[in-house]
Formats: structure tokens, C-alpha cells, sequence
């Protein structure tokens, strides 16, 4: 087995872990990015539609800096988010980050006379090329810059395991290569957790095929501090129809260049969302949308699998295929756009929860390891975010590795997680394929786990899910046990770690006893700020788990009420 | 027309000469995706690395179809049904990756973008080796992309947010940013297809290159080194990259031609041969071969007589009329039109 020794282990090669690697490489610390698809081609910064515009940056008024600022913390984190870290990221934001993209040779959309295109409304955004397909430009330049930085890269690996030092630091990381099935040990003095804030744990979910919650099962396996679980939000609009196309949205932004966007028809045609009237904040329209969502499912006129449909037919096709993408799916169909609304449904999206860090740093609570961007339980993800945290975790790092010792080796912890991997690829009974039974997780998640929720229902997902541990997995069974391109042992891996996590993120749905955002417990309906307003915190003891809360502090932005049904609050 | 019909084929467009081939394209799409119903089932044959059973190779899979089907799909259902342990490769689902590409009855299309068909072949993508089953190894690809360095280095210090820059002169280049390097167009591509008999990059290493050797922010020093090394007068422009291309960028007309341009501008060496036939064609009012053939290879291609022989029995080349530089009587227009310059680099 191959064992690789680097400074800086990433793990993850998105937006956050594409920027620390670089920013780590120009201080002269040496990062290694372990990805499990292709830097840039994978992972969940590939989707990000549009650039949000912070602070002053390209003529903001005042006016637009500040809603920028509330739509963070209020629309987009529901208030669980550290305000002093939001203020420093968006500074950053507007000071470094729009600036060097674009010196480093991104293409923001400009109109024929020069002009920086933008959407109207009271949040503005700009895009790379084209609004809807901006991550595919973005993400391609941090490619090419970790290219030309001579960063090296391990890709098509999946990270399977920490490996520890006796002090119970993390001193490196266990990879496994799906293409050629080479195992490899990297022994790095730190490693940054980048895995996005994505794990496709339901049935309907967005992200890529390469998230099933590695970083999450990772870092709890080790002990590591997570928090905030239960936050999951929603896609209100993605297409009911294909399967693979669950993560294809109508999105419901403003459009650039255009006063117009996207509206929705319950199953009676009737309209109950549009971005102009329904969300004048112009940013806000994914908690906005699903609770209007939910209104119509409860009144019988749409379900959370499709019934209800999303389009353009009150624009114009010129005006929104300009500066947009939007059109493609439609054109793809050979449906007639704008004229055409298509079905709709719902699947699950960000994570806001997950590793908990110190913002200054990103240290996680184990010595060694840090996280940032979408994985980090800090912040809901947004491609500018997790840049901020690429940038803070190579600060932090810097700070503290001149006192870390390079590890020693650990043989044993390598051995045992080769013949647990081994014994994954032999898996040989006769009950049914790791892809089926993660099928069959995605299912119960679904079902019980969805957008509303409530006691009995979670309990009964814990018993499912307890069913596929303790009678289906010893029964899995792999067909091929090649080593190379083994998409089924990929499967096995991969499943281990989404059980762990759906069990995660079902309990923490349990303790957390309000409804908040898109957190919608039916048991509880009230959005209560007195007792919630508050990191649900979880940490592991002994060989199980318990929980803490952590109140936030609110400088900025407060909510201003104490109870109130969740579904009558504007955010 | 219901408010949300969704299933219904698009009305017939007025017959438009200029819109024709969009229309066919529209028509298809349409038909491909509602003559089929849920529950159909499409027989899909896969070729597979090791299957022993069978002439090709191939493996055969019944599938039901389901609403607005993709191929991406139907492998997903084969792999969860029928062969667990079938390769091929994906990340997004939604045209954003470029990684599930694969021949679809020996068209290159990608997986998650393309309507299934009733009847399917699927093939791994040509001119890269196969690791398993429909799994291509992107290595060659990969590094001839980054040979040609395919970034930014300014010749001016940068303006600072927003700098001075139209769409109009990243016209081209807008197109390019559009590339997902799906690499269909490098399967379809017969040049590459040649090996190593040219040192042509190939139209997905051009497209990645063209983002910013076409953008006017980039020093031409940079652009020129550059194409030095992409061999781009190999291209035949056949079209092929361009009609596959899922993220329809005109790769000929709006990448290559564009980039053939500015080579011959910045490397004009490397345009050696298109000089010649413009400069003899602006002269003597047609292409003359012999004339064509000498200019380009010199005396190098007096070398093989038995060839000569061939092409001059066959009356391809006409050595008196080349030796006498007899013009056509197109001459004059020809020169009219090309310009006295023709043929000066």
C-alpha cells in the first residue's frame, strides 16, 4: 500500500477546498486534494446558478448591503448563524473575493456595451457567463488555477477513514482509488474537512452521485462535534420527471436583466407562488416557496412528489434565455417555452448543519482536523461562503501546524480499515445490491424524514433504518469484486456512512422541538424563539450520543417575537 | 391548450428555410420524448468489458420506460435491476459535469441529457482507452488540456471591480465558457480518430483553450505559445465536434475558425499551407495540387515517385500547367476578391 506524506490533507474539491489548497500552496504549505469526483467537476459548487452581490460591490446601495446582510442570516439560516462571522465573510466577500475572481480571469456577464449585467430587486446578483450555469465557469477556473498552482491531486478517490494518532489527533487520511482500486495512505499534519454540504440521504435529493455524508460519518466516527442536523432545506421546483432530473430547478430568482421569473400552479392551475409578489425580498424564495408549498399540499392541490408545476409562460423566451440557461430543460424536452409550465416536485438540498468549527480558524473539536464550507454546521452553503471558509481554514491551519508533529504511521488503524474495505468487496450474500439498499435508505427517508415531520414518523425511520443494519446489510451482495471501476463496492462504502448519518440527522430532528424554516415539525408548529433560538448541538459519549444547546448572540439582526406558527413567518 | 399540458408536441412552426434544422431537431425531441408510454420497454444493449457471451460484446437489458426517460436513467434502473456491477461513470444528473458521456447507437451524446430510444446500442467513447465497460480513462484528455495552459496572463495590470470589458469582444470566448468537457466532440472527432499520425489537439482541448486565448484580456505572447502547440490547421472542419456538442457551441465556426485566425496572425508559420492555396488560388484563379503540395513541402515531396506517378496517370496533377503557372480564366476574380496581399503572411 502506498503511503503519501503532505502537510495538508483536503478532502473535498469544491469551492472550499479548491481555495484553501490554493491559499495553503502560495504560503508554502503543501496541500494534497483528495476528491472523490474530478476538482471542480463534482461536488455541490458545480450548481451554484448565480453570484450574489455583497456589501458595496458593483454600485450596492446601502440599502442593498444590508438586506444582503438579513437575507444571510434571516432567510438563509433561519438566525442559526454566528452574525460576527457573517459580517467578516461578507467584508471579505466585497473586498477580495468578486475582485480576484474576476483579476484571475472570470468571465462576469456583461451586456455588449460593457456593462455588468445584474438582477433588479432588493438583493442583486451578477453571474459567470450565464445565470444558471455560473458554477460550471467558477469551479472550471479553480480547476485550472490548482492545475497551473502544481497542487497535486488525487481524484476519483474516495476518502474512507481518519486515521488517528495516540492522542487521539487527526494525522491523516485512508483513500481509496474507485478507478484503479489502489488503496493509499495520505499522513498529513491537518486535514480540512471540504465535503460539501449535500449527502443525497432521501429519494429526491440534488447534489452529485459522489455525496453519501463521507465527511460527516468521518468526523463522527472520531468523535467530532456536529450540530444543527436536522436543517435541511429544500428544492421546492426541481422536475418531477425523469428521475435523474430531481435536481433540475426551475429556478425561482430574480432573472438578470429582466424585471421578470418563475411562477408556480397548484394542480387546479391556480397560482400560489411568484417571486415579485410572494417574496419581495427577491432572495429569500426557497423557505418562501416551500411554505407556500406545503399550504397547497395540506389543501389536496399539489403533493411533495409532483401535482403542481413551475414555468416561464407569463415571460417572454428572448428576455429569459439571454442571460440564462433557464430554457434548456424545457428545449430538452421538446416542450414549447416559454408557453409550456412543466411538473414539479420537491427534493432535498443543502444541509445547513454539520461539523461544528471555530469560525476564526476552523478547527473542529479534535485536534488536527477542520472543516469548511457546506460540511461545517456554521452556515448554510453558498459558493461565496465557502470560499470564505477556504480562505479562514488556510489562516487557521497556517497558524497551527509550525506546532504539529508529522504522525508516525499508523499501521494497525491501516490495516484494519483495508479488511474492512475488503471485506465490503467480498460481500457475498444473497439479499440485494449495496445500490438497492441504499435505494431503500433514500425510501425511508423519504418518507418519514421529508419535509413534514414528526415523532412517531422519525421513530419509526430509526426502526427501519435499524432493519437494513441489523438484517440486510449482513445479507448484501456484490456481483463484481474487480478492484477497478467498481461502482458496486463504491456503493457498499458509500452506504455505511449514509446509515450513519440519516441515524444522525434523525435524532437531532427529534430534539430539536419547534419548527423553523424548512425544519417543519408537525408535532411542533410554532417557531419558538425563546427555547430554539439555539444550536442543537450534538456530541458523541461513549457509544452513544447527547445533545446541548447553544444560544446564538444576535448583533446585527434579531427575530422580534417569541412564538409564532412557523408557517405565518415570512422566513 | 390546458395551463400545464406538459405532455402535448409542440405546434408545427411556419416553414422558415433559416430555421430548418432547429425545427427537425425540435420535431425529434418532441417525438423522442412522447411516443413512448410508461411501462414500454426498451431493449438496451450495453457493451460490456466482460462479457464473453456474443459477437459484440454486448449485453442485452429490457427496461420500462418512464416518463420523459433519459439514458442516465435507464443505466441507473439496469444497474439497480439487472447488472449491479455495470461501470459507467456520472456526477450531476443535469449537463453540468460532462462525465457520463457515451455512444448512444454511435452517436456521442450524454447520458443524462439524451431522450432513450426504443432501441439502444451504448458504447464506451472512442479515441480514449476503456477502463470498464462504458468507463473512458480521461488522462489523455486531461493532460493535453493542460499543456496548452489554457488560463489568463495579463499584459495589462488589472483594472480592479468591474474592469473595462464588452460582451462583444468575449463573443467567441462566451461560447467556449459553455464547455463542460464532456469530450463527445473528441470521440466524434475523425482527426483524433488518426492518432498519432497528426499532432492535432483535438476540439475539446481547443474549446478549453479558446476560453481564454479568445478573451482580450490575455497577453498574445501567452495565446501565442500556446497554440504553437495545438496543431489546429490538422482540423478538416467536418463539423462533427459541433453537431454533438451538448452544450451546442458552434466549435468549428465560433472556436477553431476564430483560433485558426489568430494562429495564423501571432504563428503565422503554422499556417504555412493555408498562405499557399490562398496565394495560388488568388494567382492562377483555382487550386492546383502539384503547385499546392510543392510550395508546402518543398522538395520533400519529389521523394516519392511511384506516388507522383499515380496521381499524374490519375490526372491529379498536371506538372506542365504547374510549371507554366497557367492561370483559369476565374483568375482575375479570384485575385479581385483575395486581395493583392493573398497569400502574404
Amino acid at each position: 500500500m502506498r503511503v503519501i506524506t503532505t502537510d495538508v490533507a483536503v478532502i473535498g474539491g469544491g469551492a472550499a477546498g479548491c481555495y484553501a489548497a490554493l491559499d495553503l500552496n502560495k504560503q508554502g504549505i503543501k496541500p494534497l486534494i483528495i476528491c472523490k469526483g474530478l476538482v471542480g467537476k463534482s461536488g455541490a459548487s458545480l450548481f451554484a446558478g448565480n453570484l450574489v452581490i455583497s456589501g458595496r460591490a458593483l454600485g450596492n446601495s446601502d440599502e442593498n448591503a444590508r438586506n444582503t446582510a438579513e437575507f444571510l442570516i434571516k432567510y438563509h439560516n433561519q438566525f442559526l448563524i454566528d452574525q460576527d462571522w457573517a459580517q467578516r465573510c461578507g467584508q471579505w466577500l466585497e473586498k477580495v473575493y468578486y475582485p480576484e475572481l474576476e483579476e484571475a480571469g472570470l468571465y462576469i456577464r456583461r451586456d455588449d456595451y460593457g456593462e455588468v449585467v445584474t438582477s433588479p430587486g432588493k438583493i442583486r446578483s451578477i453571474a459567470a457567463n450565464v445565470q444558471g450555469n455560473s458554477g460550471v465557469p467558477f469551479m472550471d477556473l479553480r480547476r485550472k488555477q490548482v492545475i497551473r498552482a502544481g497542487i497535486a491531486r488525487m481524484e476519483e478517490t474516495v476518502a474512507t477513514a481518519l486515521l488517528s494518532n495516540a492522542d487521539g489527533s487527526v494525522g491523516g487520511v485512508f483513500c481509496l482509488n474507485c478507478i484503479t482500486g489502489e488503496y493509499t495512505a495520505v499522513m498529513a499534519r491537518a486535514v480540512i474537512m471540504a465535503t460539501g454540504y449535500s449527502d443525497r440521504l432521501h429519494t429526491r435529493s440534488t447534489g452529485t452521485r459522489e455525496m453519501s455524508g463521507d465527511g460527516i460519518a468521518m468526523a463522527w466516527r472520531l468523535g467530532a462535534t456536529l450540530l444543527n442536523m436536522e436543517m435541511q432545506w429544500w428544492h421546492t421546483n426541481d422536475l418531477a420527471h425523469p428521475p435523474s432530473w430531481q435536481r433540475m430547478q426551475i429556478y425561482p430568482n430574480p432573472m438578470l436583466g429582466s424585471e421578470k421569473s418563475a411562477r408556480m400552479l397548484n394542480s387546479a392551475g391556480d397560482e400560489f407562488f411568484n417571486q415579485q409578489q410572494d417574496d419581495p425580498l427577491a432572495f429569500g424564495p426557497y423557505t418562501v416557496q416551500l411554505k407556500a408549498l406545503v399550504k397547497q399540499v395540506r389543501a389536496g392541490r399539489a403533493r411533495y412528489d409532483g401535482g403542481y408545476y413551475a414555468g416561464f409562460d407569463k415571460c417572454d423566451a428572448a428576455e429569459v434565455e439571454k442571460y440564462t440557461t433557464y430554457g434548456k430543460t424545457f428545449r430538452q424536452l421538446g416542450l414549447p417555452f416559454p408557453a409550456h409550465m412543466a411538473e414539479t416536485a420537491v427534493s432535498s438540498h443543502y444541509r445547513q448543519g454539520g461539523i461544528d468549527v471555530d469560525t476564526n480558524t476552523m478547527r473542529s473539536s479534535i485536534p488536527g482536523l477542520y472543516a469548511a464550507g457546506g460540511v461545517g454546521g456554521h452556515s448554510n452553503g453558498l459558493i461565496g461562503l465557502a470560499t470564505y471558509d477556504g480562505r479562514t481554514v488556510a489562516q487557521g491551519v497556517a497558524r497551527d501546524i509550525a506546532d504539529i508533529k508529522a504522525a508516525s504511521v499508523p499501521q494497525q488503524q491501516l490495516e484494519a480499515e483495508c479488511s474492512r474495505l475488503e471485506r465490503l468487496r467480498s460481500s457475498s450474500g444473497d439479499g440485494p445490491s449495496p445500490g438497492k439498499l441504499k435505494e431503500e435508505l433514500r425510501a425511508v427517508m423519504w418518507k418519514n424524514v421529508g419535509v413534514e415531520k414528526n415523532a412517531s414518523d422519525l421513530r419509526s425511520a430509526l426502526d427501519d433504518i435499524d432493519r437494513i443494519r441489523v438484517k440486510l446489510l449482513p445479507g448484501m451482495k456484490i456481483r463484481n469484486t474487480a478492484k477497478s471501476a467498481n461502482y458496486e463496492w463504491l456503493d457498499a462504502i458509500d452506504l455505511m456512512n449514509m446509515i450513519d448519518v440519516c441515524e444522525l440527522v434523525i435524532h437531532s430532528s427529534l430534539e430539536r422541538k419547534e419548527s423553523r424554516g424548512p425544519f417543519l415539525r408537525q408535532d411542533f408548529p410554532l417557531t419558538d424563539n425563546d427555547n430554539w433560538l439555539a444550536a442543537n448541538v450534538l456530541k458523541k459519549s461513549g457509544n452513544g450520543l447527547r445533545f446541548e444547546k447553544r444560544p446564538y448572540s444576535l448583533p446585527l439582526f434579531a427575530p422580534g417575537f417569541s412564538r409564532k406558527d412557523n408557517l405565518e413567518v415570512a422566513w | 391548450m390546458s395551463v400545464f399540458p406538459g405532455d402535448a408536441p409542440a405546434p408545427a412552426s411556419a416553414l422558415d428555410g433559416r430555421r430548418l434544422g432547429q425545427t427537425e431537431r425540435h420535431d425529434t425531441l418532441a417525438a423522442r420524448n412522447l411516443r413512448l408510454t410508461q411501462g414500454d420497454l426498451l431493449l438496451v444493449k450495453v457493451r460490456r468489458s466482460e462479457v464473453s457471451a456474443g459477437d459484440d460484446a454486448c449485453q442485452e437489458f429490457q427496461v420500462p420506460y418512464q416518463k420523459w426517460m433519459r439514458l442516465l436513467d435507464a443505466l441507473n434502473w439496469i444497474a439497480e435491476n439487472a447488472a449491479s456491477d455495470l461501470a459507467f461513470r456520472w456526477f450531476c444528473g443535469s449537463k453540468m459535469c460532462g462525465t457520463c458521456a457515451v455512444r448512444m447507437n454511435g452517436r456521442e451524446v450524454l447520458a443524462c441529457w439524451e431522450a432513450v430510444e426504443p432501441d439502444m446500442v451504448i458504447e464506451p467513447l472512442r479515441n480514449l482507452p476503456v477502463i470498464r465497460d462504458l468507463v473512458v480513462d480521461r488522462t489523455r484528455y486531461e493532460e493535453k488540456v493542460a499543456s496548452l495552459e489554457p488560463w489568463i496572463e495579463r499584459h495589462q495590470p488589472y483594472a480592479g471591480l468591474p474592469e473595462p470589458l464588452t460582451h462583444k469582444q468575449m463573443k467567441d470566448a462566451s461560447k467556449a465558457l459553455d464547455c463542460i468537457s464532456c469530450m463527445c466532440c473528441y470521440s466524434a472527432c475523425p482527426v483524433i480518430g488518426l492518432g498519432n499520425l497528426t499532432d492535432f489537439a483535438g476540439p475539446a482541448p481547443l474549446v478549453q483553450l479558446a476560453q481564454t486565448a479568445l478573451d482580450p484580456r490575455n497577453s498574445p505572447d501567452k495565446v501565442r505559445r500556446s497554440l504553437e502547440m495545438t496543431g489546429i490547421f490538422n482540423c478538416v472542419s467536418c463539423y462533427k465536434c459541433e453537431e454533438v456538442c451538448p452544450a451546442s457551441i458552434p466549435i468549428v465556426s465560433r472556436v477553431i475558425e476564430p483560433l485558426k485566425a489568430k494562429a495564423a496572425q501571432l504563428v503565422p508559420e503554422m499556417a504555412a499551407h493555408s498562405f499557399a492555396l490562398r496565394e495560388v488560388v488568388a494567382r492562377r484563379g483555382r487550386v492546383d495540387p502539384g503547385e499546392l503540395v510543392l510550395r508546402v513541402q518543398g522538395l520533400r515531396s519529389l521523394r516519392n515517385l511511384r506516388r507522383i506517378l499515380r496521381l499524374f496517370i490519375r490526372g491529379k496533377i498536371k506538372p506542365i500547367r504547374t510549371l507554366l503557372g497557367l492561370k483559369t480564366s476565374a483568375a482575375g476574380a479570384a485575385g479581385r476578391i483575395l486581395g493583392d496581399e493573398a497569400g502574404k503572411p
